[in-house]
């Protein structure tokens, strides 16, 4: 059965293979959502995709928006009218919301507000290992933590009650194992959507949305911690927040979210069921005080464990001063588990035994078998895929900066596939230098292009940082994508301007959000649902910005974004390039790109090994000559271009 | 209780296997869980995928030494895997047909051949069995229905705690409605391939 009819099957009872995604998808549908809207980002991505699937179905909104401030706004803006709304992203985007969150919750909301937001421990997909629950704390409202993928249904679905309840917006935070991985769950009832926008722009409080309307602020902030009473109060009888405390245990372990899953493993494999109480977490805030407290008079010691921040633990330690100053308490904050990277049984495991001091007999001679066998397992650093337009334009950069000389460029970077320019080579020892000077290094692989890179839209700022610092031992350049033009770039781009910058902005447009799994964007032409949409035209946006260089160039023809490339480096101007093809998997897909048939001739190649340098992963090196992968490649050319004895060409 | 990984390179279609596997557990009334490692859409990147099959499972990752069977859609990934996770009397079922890394590509690292991949897997108590399920799949007639080959081998291993019936079903339903055919041949190859040995 597929995906988009399992999600809208009222089948209450029925056991389905569900992503954590999905799941939380599934929740909000049984909920009977009314306006969804999201950015994408690995590892949320699936939960506007899934519930794109469905609003066609069931006539709900579902959008991609240009970003997740947006996406926030655009939520937020359907529950002040009272219907059911959800927003999602990953970690980093609630960092762009965050203007509208800490002042939206003065007020809070009429209708369910729901914020999914999807972390990753250990940095899978992302810049950095941020904990959205600090965010929930800090800005007062609660916060559900699933264990697995039923939970992650369950407590989506909840939270739309909870949140018309504390007329609050409420969190789901899932990680990268929850929103990235599949369970089996129970499917629950589908409420029908339908609730009839209304409003009331004095509901409840005076000036109830507008946050400068008397009361003002500082009382509406008053109003915001006055909810906190009762939000404690519910979450002490959730079914997700459980103490099982039998006998007289000394230990006792408190789990967050997949921490839960983990240490249940754990437990079950050191046979510590009987010597540990354990409390299972699901709002780590609001923490449940009374079970919380429960347990610290119980023991003697405990455990904490979660993923992310010791946010429980500091809550737990705080709590343990008033109710039993005795306890122990250990966790991340003390060393007994990681402070950093995301935790598995394996890390519980070995943190329960070491906190309840028993032994894990150890196979010394199994590890030092796989010491050895390590250098054999050769690293595989990601790569653009085979015929990627991006190692168009990545080739065609390098060889107009070699061309105009100019010793040490800065080539600042920004987020999406081309990323990967970034990236490095995992089997290259890089040793760090100290020198007064900039330093040049050869680009041997694209992935060794980019220069800086952090967050979406911060490349083209940090360029015109180099420039006003009067940076002259290099060109500085700035790259980005189309999605990510969209979501940051626009104010840098005027903000370039209208403060005189000169230098290069290179604009990687294949038309899709690729990266997170090919979203539409708005320069794609359609809506998430499927429907045909405008398309917006970044050179249009680049003139309306003032921008006086633009050029549009084909990274399938390397000599002529080479030529437009070098144009714009030596121009005394801030220019911008826009390198657009379709993603050639997506152009694939959609039926719009034929691969070539591409003839490799052994005899003519030298082993020059310029083909190498390309990084197309359709290109393999092997005793000394060339080849093309038949089952990797693409098919796009490209190569036959690069290759300087025709060894590689095009067949007819 | 059954624990395994399929590894392979991404674009492969290691996760789409976990599935079918999963929700073939599923439907034989067992519990299932699936941890998938992979990021961006694009290709080339080292996929894993972890499955647990039994009737109680928690989390969504195998522990250190913990799969009874590393399924490899790539030779390079099944040794990765079958290092970290592979326990004793485990079973490296791989593929034999290669995907170069770029490392390797621009020689910064070299590709281990097989028999010293078979060499190191034995010493950690583990078994090898290798099918070329590329050329099976080209043989099946779509050479993207090597994932599924590689199931119909992992099902003639009998190593599953599922009929291969299920399996053959749940591939049915679960594969674009054009390949069904060259799916279901693959998979009776695959399975052949490790029930002939
Ligand atoms: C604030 C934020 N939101 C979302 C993401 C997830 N993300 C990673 S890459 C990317 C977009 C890439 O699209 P585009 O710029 O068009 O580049 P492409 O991948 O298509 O080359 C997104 C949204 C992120 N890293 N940060």
């Amino acid at each position: 059965m597929k995906l988009e009819d399992v999600i809208v099957e009222d089948v209450p009872g029925k056991r389905v293979l569900l992503m954590g995604n999905e799941a939380i998808a599934r929740g909000a549908i049984e909920a009977g959502v009314d306006v969804a809207a999201a950015y994408p980002g690995t590892p949320a991505s699936e939960i506007l995709e899934t519930l794109a699937l469905a609003a066609p179905k069931l006539g709900f909104h579902a959008e991609w928006s240009t970003n997740e401030k947006v996406a926030f706004e655009v939520a937020a803006g359907a529950a002040l009218t009272g219907v059911r709304a959800l927003a999602a992203f990953k970690n980093a985007g609630l960092n762009w919301v965050m203007d509208m969150f800490m002042t939206l919750v003065y007020g809070g909301v009429r209708g369910g507000f729901v914020i999914a937001v999807g972390d990753d421990p250990d940095a899978h997909y992302s810049s950095n290992e941020q904990d959205t629950r600090f965010v929930a704390f800090y800005g007062e409202i609660p916060c559900l933590e699933p264990a697995d993928q039923q939970e992650a249904k369950d407590m989506t679905r909840y939270a739309f009650e909870l949140s018309e309840r504390l007329e609050l917006p409420v969190f789901v935070r899932s990680v990268t194992r929850i929103c990235h991985a599949s369970g089996d769950i129970e499917l629950g009832k589908i409420e029908k959507p339908k609730r009839r926008p209304v409003f009331d722009k004095h509901y409840g409080m005076p000036w109830r949305w507008d946050v400068y309307g008397p009361p003002g602020p500082v009382e509406k902030h008053r109003w915001l911690h006055g909810r906190m009473p009762l939000a404690k109060k519910i979450v002490e009888k959730l079914p997700w927040n459980k103490l099982e405390l039998r006998g007289k245990p000394k230990f006792g372990v408190i789990a967050s979210g997949i921490a839960a899953s983990y240490t249940r493993e754990a437990v079950r494999a050191l046979k510590l069921e009987n010597e540990v109480a354990f409390l299972k977490i699901g709002t780590p805030t609001p923490l449940p005080e009374k079970l919380v407290t429960k347990l610290l008079k119980a023991v003697r010691s405990v455990l904490v464990v979660e993923e992310g921040e010791p946010l429980v633990e500091l809550q737990v330690q705080a709590l343990a001063k008033d109710v039993n100053p005795r306890v122990k308490i250990v966790g991340k904050r003390t060393g007994a588990l990681p402070p950093v990277g995301e935790i598995n049984t394996d890390i519980v495991a070995s943190s329960l035994a070491r906190f309840v001091g028993k032994r894990i007999p150890k196979d010394r001679a199994r590890e030092l078998l796989k010491a050895k066998a390590k250098p054999l397992v050769a690293p595989r650093s990601s790569t653009l895929c085979a015929g990627c337009p991006h190692l168009g334009t990545y080739w065609a950069l390098k060889q107009a900066l070699r061309k105009i000389g100019g010793n040490v460029p800065i080539v600042n970077g920004d987020i999406g596939c081309y990323e990967q320019g970034g990236y490095g080579i995992a089997g290259k020892e890089i040793k760090p230098s100290f020198s007064s000077e900039s330093v040049s290094y050869p680009i041997e692989a694209p992935y060794e292009t980019l220069d800086t890179n952090y967050i979406m839209g911060g490349g083209i700022g940090l360029m015109q940082g180099q420039f006003h610092a009067g940076y002259k031992d290099g060109r500085v350049v700035a790259v980005a994508g189309d999605s990510t033009f969209f979501h940051a770039c626009i104010p840098a781009v005027i903000n370039a301007v209208y403060n005189k910058v000169k230098g290069l902005f290179l604009v990687f447009d294949n038309s899709w959000t690729a990266m997170t799994g090919h979203q539409p964007n708005p320069g794609t032409g359609m809506t998430a649902t499927g429907e045909e949409a405008k398309t917006l035209r970044i050179e249009d946006i680049a003139r309306a910005c003032g921008v006086e260089s633009i050029k549009i160039v084909d990274p399938f023809d390397l000599e002529a974004t080479t030529a437009a490339i070098e144009e714009a480096l030596r121009g005394d101007k801030f220019a911008i390039v826009i390198s657009r093809r379709v993603c050639t998997l997506q152009a694939q897909r959609e039926k719009q790109f034929v691969g070539k048939r591409m003839i490799f001739d052994r005899d003519k190649c030298v082993g020059c090994k310029i083909c190498v340098s390309f990084g197309c992963p359709g290109i393999v090196f092997k005793d000394g000559k060339a080849g093309l992968d038949p089952i990797i490649c693409n098919g796009c050319g490209m190569c036959a271009q690069v290759c300087s004895t025709g060894a590689i060409r095009v067949g007819e | 209780m059954a624990e395994l990984i399929i590894a392979g390179v991404g674009g492969q279609g290691s996760i789409r296997a976990s599935h079918i596997l999963a929700i073939a557990a599923i439907q034989d009334g067992l519990r299932a869980r699936v941890g998938e490692t992979f990021g961006a859409a694009m290709r080339g990147g080292a996929v894993a995928s972890h499955v647990r099959i039994g009737e109680e499972v928690y989390a969504p990752l195998v522990q250190a030494d913990g799969a009874e069977v590393v399924l490899a859609l790539e030779p390079l990934e099944g040794l990765r895997n079958a290092v970290k996770f592979l326990g004793k009397g485990g079973l490296l079922l791989t593929n034999t047909r290669t995907w170069m890394p770029v490392d390797v590509n621009i020689g910064r690292a070299s590709y281990p051949d097989m028999r010293a991949i078979e060499g190191e897997v034995e010493k950690l108590g583990g078994k090898i069995i290798k099918i070329d399920a590329t050329s099976l799949a080209q043989q099946a007639g779509n050479v993207r229905t090597m994932n599924v080959v590689m199931l119909g081998a992992l099902a003639g291993t009998g190593r599953l705690p599922l009929s291969a019936e299920t399996l053959k079903q749940v591939v049915r339903e679960n594969v674009p409605p054009k390949t069904v055919d060259a799916n279901l041949r693959a998979f009776e190859l695959g399975f052949k391939a490790v029930q002939e040995r």
